[in-house]
């Protein structure tokens, strides 16, 4: 019998992947809660209305791409979801929770990769994901266990133990991604992930997203990358002046297709 | 969950803090700075100790040598001289047998010198004592440590410790938002409250290590926590320390709830530093001397002389007034004006006199002075804390005046015991000597510094309690990393 970490993993990820089918077959259905929800979300900045009336859901196992150029409200989307700003009006839901009355609850559901994933500069990768993923709840990883992650998020194990002042932006990016892993939250927010990541480890990271979306993670990710959106997304919205003015399922579109739609309504 | 999260941070910021080198730097340097200034408040209680023992000393060899020459005098010799005769109750409670009173360094004075090296803890008690004599002072002492006052454990606390804890403490959030953790933090179940509140408390743990751990090896050092008041001192030493950290760290705290950059805290921080430690204590000060200015020393000293010429031209005079004021003194030797001793006496008090009106003024003065410390004190936590802090050493004003008020009582019953001798013209011998007034200072007890105390120590407990209402409410609003 197989009892080392690569049995472990596979046997967690079939475990997950079991899990993600019942969850994705609910939602497939429409009868179970959505991870992610807003309802008539607005939030103001004085006289800029910075995401204005949006509805929103993410299920289970969906990658949901939000486009967008600068300020169409998309990260203001993610930091409301993530309780980081108070919605003007409306609501956001994690899990069903209104963030606002569960502020810190909901974190517990939540995963979130900022753009430019920024850590302790004098600690290293795998000092910075322990104390990550134990504050998301994770305290009794083992040390042994976090290498492993760091690992299965791309940083290459002599890495592990290095400064993260040593790191480039990619590398630190893994480091992200690994935090995200280790917090097996439901689901996961991602602000411009592949922003400035060469194309090899862009290709990573829609692997990771794969993966995450098999174990049955809701995904909901701002991103200026057409090719990456259709390539990995389910769904995808165009957000312009804080409004969803297009959604659809990326089985409907072409890659061409994508970017003539998101032009036109630049252009409108 | 919320011990976890607790604990998880302060591991990481034992991490952090452990490969910072900053605090590599200034940790050990507050370390230094903290022992240099035990090891200066121990070499100034040696001194003084030293010196009381020499005033002890100097007592026993005038009473020894008195009392052989008294032994002489009655086997038949004769005095060394006619003037120094210790027959005479003039000399026996003049300046040839003065009895020299020493205030002992107080419980903590190791910690803090406070006024023991500004004010006299050691005066010669004789008939002739009057109000110039608690103005003086014996010791030649270091100009500056006068002007500044000595570098101990209670200067370091007052004007350093908050430089420390700002060094430490300045950034505590704003510097995770500008190295761009806090998004990643935040995003995780846990409150900037919670987040500050911990690393702060991390931080208090090291500073208050530093501070009280130097503060109770000085105490042990010194032997001074072997009863139960120097405990009790020490005890109200420690929580002066602490209350004064903690007003500087929810300080801290609050100015970081603001949401500004570490520079904007920074020079916020050592703003109030500026003002709360150095420039209001200074303005109250100054404010003290320009409305109640004290009447000059000299004032005091043409006084003593002007008084002085009067009265010896007056003596006979004022010899016949002092017994009508005394007539239970009046008859036998008195009424000889060939008595010297006699008229000398009245014409002492004749100046003596004079000099209370004088120094009744001074006093005046030093209580509006003192009044108008007392009422401002209020306004920097500074002045709060190094009163409680002195205070709890034994070396604040008010044990000094005690000892003062004590030397006093005692100077009076020196009069009482020999004036009417000298009036009399009774001859002393031997065996007077052991009946003569001995002085025994009564110290304070620990309930006296403990109610001194609590009003500025409420008072700092308030300020701080307000001040990290403030940061609470300020940290609630943080959110996010914005």
């Amino acid at each position: 019998m197989e009892t080392g970490p690569e049995s472990r993993m596979n046997n967690e990820s079939e475990v997950a992947t079991a899990d993600a089918t019942q969850k994705h077959a609910a939602a497939a259905d429409g009868t179970s809660t959505p991870v992610l929800e807003a309802r008539s979300l607005s939030k103001r900045y004085g006289e800029l209305e910075a995401v204005a009336g949006l509805d929103l859901r993410v299920d289970p196992t969906e990658i949901y791409c939000l486009l967008g150029p600068n300020g169409a409200g998309k990260t203001t989307t993610i930091h409301l979801f993530l309780g980081f700003l108070e919605p003007t009006s409306g609501s956001v839901h994690v899990m069903g929770m209104d963030v606002a009355d569960e502020p810190l609850k909901s974190k517990n559901h939540l995963a979130y990769i900022p753009e430019q994933v920024m850590l302790y500069r004098n600690l290293s990768g795998l000092e910075n994901l322990a104390y990550f993923s134990a504050l998301g709840g994770k305290e009794s990883l083992s040390t042994e266990r976090l290498s492993e992650i760091l690992v299965e998020a791309g940083l290459q194990p002599e890495a592990v133990h290095s400064r993260v002042s040593e790191y480039s932006k990619g590398m630190r990016q893994k480091v992200g991604n690994a935090i995200a892993i280790a917090k097996e939250a439901d689901a996961l927010l991602l602000d411009e992930p592949t922003s400035g990541l060469d194309p090899q480890a862009s290709n990573e990271f829609s692997e990771l997203l794969e993966r995450l979306k098999e174990r049955g993670v809701a995904v909901l990710m701002a991103t200026h990358d057409l090719f990456r959106a259709k390539e990995s997304g389910s769904r995808i919205g165009i957000m312009r002046y804080g409004r969803l003015v297009a959604e659809m399922t990326t089985d409907e579109i072409g890659h061409a297709d994508l970017e003539r739609i998101y032009l036109d309504h630049m252009h409108e | 969950m919320g011990t976890m999260t607790t604990k998880t941070i302060l591991i990481n910021e034992w991490r952090l803090l452990a490969a910072d080198r900053i605090l590599r730097i200034v940790l050990p340097l507050f370390v230094v700075l903290f022992a240099y200034a035990l090891a200066n408040g121990m070499s100034w209680v040696r001194f003084q100790e030293h010196t009381v023992q020499v005033v002890r000393d100097g007592n026993v060899e005038r009473t020894d040598a008195l009392e052989r020459e008294l032994i002489a005098i009655e086997n038949g010799s004769e005095p060394s001289s006619p003037f120094r005769d210790p027959r005479a109750a003039n000399v026996m409670g003049g300046a040839r047998g003065a009895r020299s009173v020493a205030l002992e360094p107080g419980p903590l004075t190791a910690l803090a010198v406070g006024q023991s090296d500004l004010l006299p803890y050691y005066y010669d008690v004789s008939i002739n004592t009057n109000e110039t004599t608690f103005l003086q002072n014996g010791e030649v002492e270091n100009p500056l440590n006068l002007m500044v006052g000595r570098f101990d454990l209670a200067f370091v606390a007052v004007y350093l410790l908050p430089l420390l804890v700002l060094a430490l403490s300045f950034n505590v959030l704003s510097g995770e938002r500008e190295q761009g953790t806090l998004a990643l933090t935040l995003s995780q179940p846990v409150s900037a409250r919670r987040i500050v509140a911990t690393k702060l408390a991390f931080r208090a743990l090291l500073v208050m290590a530093v501070a009280i751990g130097v503060s109770v090896l000085g105490i042990l050092i010194t032997g001074s926590l072997g009863s139960s008041e120097p405990s009790g001192r020490a005890l109200l030493w420690c929580a002066a320390l602490t209350i004064y950290a903690l007003f500087w760290f929810s300080l801290t705290a609050w100015v970081n709830s603001l949401g500004r950059s570490s520079a904007w805290n920074a020079t916020v921080l050592v703003g109030a530093w500026l003002v709360l430690v150095v420039v209001l204590p200074a303005a109250i000060n100054i404010a003290a001397g320009l409305f109640h200015p004290l009447p000059s020393r000299v004032e005091m000293i043409t006084a003593q002389r002007e008084a002085s010429n009067d009265a010896v031209s007056r003596r006979s005079e004022l010899l016949a007034r002092y017994l009508e004021d005394h007539p239970e003194l009046a008859g036998g030797a008195v009424a000889d004006e060939s008595n010297r001793a006699a008229l000398a006496w009245a014409a002492t008090e004749a100046v003596n006199q004079r000099l209370e009106e004088v120094s009744a003024q001074h006093q005046i003065r030093r209580e509006e002075q003192s009044e108008l410390v007392r009422r401002y004190r209020f306004l920097s936590p500074a002045l709060l804390v190094q009163e409680m802090l002195i205070d709890a050493a034994g070396t604040g004003d008010a044990r000094f005046a005690r000892f003062q008020s004590q030397v006093r009582e005692f100077a009076d019953q020196w009069r009482s015991f020999f004036v009417p001798a000298i009036l009399a013209g009774e001859k002393m011998s031997a065996e007077v000597l052991p009946s003569i007034p001995r002085f025994q200072f009564v110290d304070e007890s620990l309930g006296d510094v403990t109610r001194r105390s609590a009003v500025p120590l409420s008072t700092l407990t308030i300020l701080v309690g307000l001040v990290s209402v403030g940061a609470w409410v300020g940290l609630g609003r943080v959110r996010g990393a914005g």
